[in-house]
């Protein structure tokens, strides 16, 4: 070949090489290189909404959003860095060190604002932002923060805040959780945090080579949460968490008829706002609290229910006519049991089921058990929703338990003996019953004949959710609740009444004490009651843990109905 | 004999076009009029350019004959004087500063070597068209040449700019191959300037250096010297088929990608352009260079042959070179793309080497 058409070939050969070379990086490799571009002059500032507020019944703030100041530094803009830290640090007394310590440790990119202080004063930050005409590269950036106007109020309903766990990450990653996120840990805010986080808006804009700013490409608003509300009453809560301030325990307060709980408390508790400015000590201190500080004992812990369980016998022992209104048992101070001897607390004589319940008579309760057999008084239990789920919103929601002779069997490899439903019947032994489940079974006798579903939201975003609860129907006869609603009002009424001392009270009260005893510590105490008497209205239970005998939680009860009748909220 | 003429001036005048097009799309934002009214210089060189050309393509070629060695002469001039008092510009002194522009006399040299090469290897007759270099030794065949082109090259080298003296090595070794030159010294003279190389790597300059190890792997300096590769690729390859439009790539815009209206003008239109017009660009710049050869075959007198082919092969080269680069298939050298990138030498130098192969051509028919 000439040489002449060789050449030509060679040509021919670079010049295709090119468009093969082309054809590579435009066609073959052009999305990774458009991402590369966009990549390099793409910066996305992001802007946040504020979190839900949480709301009581009447539309007052528990948990809010206030404003809280940033202070940034843009980079791109900052002349004189020296000059500028100086006069920062001269107006909010922190150290020139410190201040670019965190400008280094934060710096993204030039045109990225840099946060050199959070949380400061808003005298501060007025004062930070007249410096803006000197020095362009100071921001003051408004964003909004959880805070709770309340302090501690019904932190075991809300539950507080903190960044999301690897652990919830994973499960939340498709509902559009990202790292660093800010969640919900425990109670509301935990359960409802999908409709109470904000989404984040923000900008996107161009950049050029330096990283200077050159124009918006598009905005998003951040859109704020949905609001929450609540079934509690702001004014009952504070004079329930007032009463109960300093004693081990929990209080509830419930609407006899629906299941709203309006008033809920524990002791101790927390206070939420620590998570919000990471105290991290504080917090270390109330994890590690034997006290358990975090524990909503209402409705995640539960305790031998003692005489409140002797409800449950009556119930039984009327609906399977083993006793009736005639009925009475003397009471000599014990009974023999087997081999075994069973006392009461006291010598009550004879006594017939009004008495009885009034006194809270051990013995009388010990023969009805006996009468009515444990696996009857198991299924009574749960009939009346204990040892079961109540289905109540929040996680962490115990069930409790009540034994029965087959459980026994099948777990324990142990025969049932007539002293074990001794026991049982007057709720010791291996009988566990939350707070709530006692103030829930309590409502089964204040409205006649229906167990509810106890809530705290009554609407997210201005729907209502109340409407959805189930009622269900206790089909015992209707004498039976009339019976034991009448025995429960003596327990107040009678004068030799374990409830007496509520007698007092202005608000005819009906309702049962219980001491439970524990293998260590002091014994619990227990008030379940239901009040007006002859019209229920609201279900209240008081329990104390380690608190003494029933009649401790009596005066508890009896404090919070006073208050409760002479701020006019009942 | 309009046809050639008519052809080679249509298509550098779309390339020109498309150049200015570029050019403005990449500085018209920034500040400073002299950068904004860039473009207009480019425009002002462009038109002078056309003069040349067409006045060129009037001068019979044959001419440059006689004027040979006054050219070699004043080439060789030139570069000692930027070696004097040249202007140093990013680093390196390649230009001369003449009256209101700045003058790069490498690009001249390119193409007065190519007429002495020319020259050199033909006879004076137009009549006896057969080439002296096929009975040439080793002596007047290669070391002859070599000296009266190791010359310059090593005066352009040392400026540095290590890509016209390349440029000058590759016109060399193509022309020779084309001259009958026997085959083995040919590859002597390549075995003889490869061999030395690790040799020769302790006299460059750090940079280039730098640039040849870039090259090789653009990501050990993203930020330094590797950076205006990465940067053009990513311009080439976000273009994607269509291209981002006029005045809208980013990396041109935003000025990610360093040198846009120079070297780099290809990835400039590549990102505007997308793959369809740079491809079509390519094929434009091929089919300037497929009516050089053209021409080169049709001309019977060796004179003429020699220089259309050395102008062909310059102008391929250079386009080779610069697009490669541009594509990060070539290390960073700093070549003009011929037409396009902005610079007055390059654009004039361009036109009267497009005006003599016109010329070749038109004298070619008057025989």
């Amino acid at each position: 070949m000439e040489r002449k058409s060789i050449l030509n070939l060679i040509v021919i050969f670079m010049f295709s090489a090119l468009i093969l070379g082309l054809l590579n990086l435009s066609i073959f490799q052009g999305g990774k290189f458009r991402r590369l571009s966009d990549s390099n002059c793409i910066r996305l500032i992001s802007q946040s909404g504020s979190r839900g507020n949480i709301l009581d019944r009447h539309g007052e703030i528990i948990a809010g959003s206030k404003i809280s100041y940033d202070l940034m530094i843009l980079p791109q803009d900052l002349e004189h860095i020296d000059q500028v830290f100086v006069s920062i640090s001269r107006i909010l007394g922190v150290d020139v060190k410190e201040l670019k310590v965190a400008f280094k440790k934060n710096f993204i990119s030039s045109s990225v604002p840099v946060s050199v202080a959070t949380n400061i004063k808003l005298k501060d930050a007025i004062l930070l932002g007249e410096h803006k005409i000197d020095q362009p590269s100071i921001i003051v950036v408004a964003k909004p923060l959880r805070y709770y106007p309340h302090g501690a109020l019904a932190c075991h309903l809300l539950g507080y805040l903190g960044e999301i766990d690897r652990w919830r990450l994973t499960k939340l990653e498709d509902y559009g959780y990202k790292t660093k996120d800010i969640v919900g840990f425990g109670g509301v805010e935990e359960k409802y945090d999908y409709y109470l986080r904000q989404e984040e808006g923000g900008l996107s804009v161009e950049v050029n080579h330096r990283g200077k700013f050159m124009r918006v490409l598009g905005f998003q608003p951040p859109r704020n949460g949905k609001d929450v509300t609540l079934t509690l009453d702001l004014k009952m809560q504070k004079i329930v968490e007032d009463n109960l301030n300093g004693k081990k325990g929990s209080v509830i307060l419930m609407d006899s008829s629906s299941g709203e709980i309006l008033a809920l408390a524990n002791f101790p508790n927390f206070n939420p706002a620590i998570f919000v400015d990471q105290r991290s000590k504080v917090i270390a201190r109330l994890f590690n609290d034997p006290d358990a500080p975090f524990l909503n004992r209402a409705v995640g812990s539960s305790y031998p229910p003692a005489s409140v369980f002797k409800v449950v016998l009556a119930c039984a022992g009327l609906e399977l006519k083993k006793i009736n209104l005639s009925t009475s048992f003397v009471c000599q101070g014990s009974i023999m049991v087997g081999a075994r001897k069973f006392s009461c607390w006291d010598v009550h004589g004879a006594e017939d089921i009004f008495q009885a319940i009034a006194h809270s008579c051990d013995v009388f309760f010990y023969k009805t058990g006996l009468l009515v057999g444990a696996q009857n008084i198991h299924d009574y239990a749960l009939k009346l929703g204990l040892g079961r789920n109540m289905g109540f919103e929040l996680a962490g929601e115990t069930s409790g338990f009540i034994p029965s002779p087959l459980w026994r069997k099948i777990n324990k490899f142990q025969s049932w003996f007539d002293g074990d439903t001794a026991n049982l019947s007057i709720g010791q032994g291996d009988c566990l019953v939350s707070p709530l489940q006692a103030a829930n079974m309590l409502a089964v006798f204040a409205n006649r004949g229906y167990l509810l579903t106890p809530f705290v939201v009554k609407a997210v975003g201005g729907l209502d959710f109340s409407a959805k609860k189930k009622l269900i129907k206790v089909p015992f006869k209707k004498n039976t609740f009339e019976v034991i609603a009448q025995g429960l009002g003596k327990v107040v009424a009678d004068t030799q009444g374990t409830g007496n001392v509520l007698a007092a009270l202005p608000v005819k009260v009906a309702g049962k004490t219980g001491t439970a005893q524990v293998s260590r510590g002091g014994t619990h105490a227990w008030f379940v009651g239901f009040f007006p008497e002859d019209k229920p209205k609201y279900v209240i239970c008081v329990f104390l843990e380690n608190g003494g005998p029933g009649h401790a939680a009596s005066v508890v009860a009896k404090q919070i109905i006073e208050a409760l009748n002479n701020q006019g909220l009942i | 004999m309009r046809n050639s003429f008519t052809k080679i001036l249509v298509l550098a005048l779309i390339i020109a076009g498309l150049g200015v097009l570029s050019i403005y799309s990449s500085t018209f934002q920034k500040e400073g009029t002299q950068w904004q009214e860039i473009y207009k210089r480019q425009i002002l060189w462009l038109a002078i350019g056309l003069v040349c050309f067409f006045f060129i393509s009037k001068f019979n070629y044959r001419k440059l004959w006689d004027a040979n060695y006054f050219i070699y002469a004043l080439a060789v001039f030139f570069l000692l004087l930027v070696f004097g008092l040249g202007v140093i510009r990013l680093g390196a002194q390649r230009w001369l500063r003449i009256a209101w522009f700045n003058f790069q006399p490498s690009e001249f040299a390119k193409l007065a070597m190519i007429i002495f090469l020319a020259r050199y290897f033909s006879r004076k007759s137009t009549d006896d068209t057969s080439l002296l270099s096929g009975k040439f030794g080793i002596f007047r065949g290669i070391i002859l040449p070599l000296i009266f082109v190791g010359l310059p090259m090593f005066l352009i080298i040392e400026q540095p700019d290590l890509g016209s003296g390349l440029m000058l090595m590759l016109v060399f070794v193509g022309l020779l191959y084309l001259t009958h030159v026997r085959i083995k010294y040919i590859l002597g003279l390549l075995a003889a300037l490869v061999l030395p190389l690790p040799f020769f790597w302790h006299f460059l300059h750090d940079y280039q250096k730098q640039r040849l190890l870039v090259f090789l792997n653009p990501n050990i300096d993203p930020l330094g010297a590797g950076y205006t590769v990465i940067q053009s690729r990513i311009a080439i390859g976000s273009g994607g088929l269509f291209g981002r439009g006029w005045l809208h790539g980013s990396q041109s815009q935003l000025y990610f990608l360093p040198e846009s209206h120079t070297d780099f003008i290809f990835a400039t239109f590549s990102e505007q352009w997308g793959f369809l017009g740079s491809a079509l660009l390519v094929l434009i710049y091929y089919l300037i260079i497929r009516q050089g050869f053209v021409i080169a075959q049709r001309t019977q007198d060796s004179f003429g042959k020699l220089l259309a082919y050395g102008i062909s092969l310059l102008l391929a080269l250079q386009v080779f070179i610069n697009i490669a680069m541009n594509m990060g298939l070539a290390p960073v050298v700093g070549l003009p793309l011929p037409l396009m990138s902005y610079g007055g030498s390059s654009v004039l130098v361009t036109f009267i080497a497009l005006g003599i192969l016109v010329n070749i051509d038109r004298t070619r028919n008057v025989f």
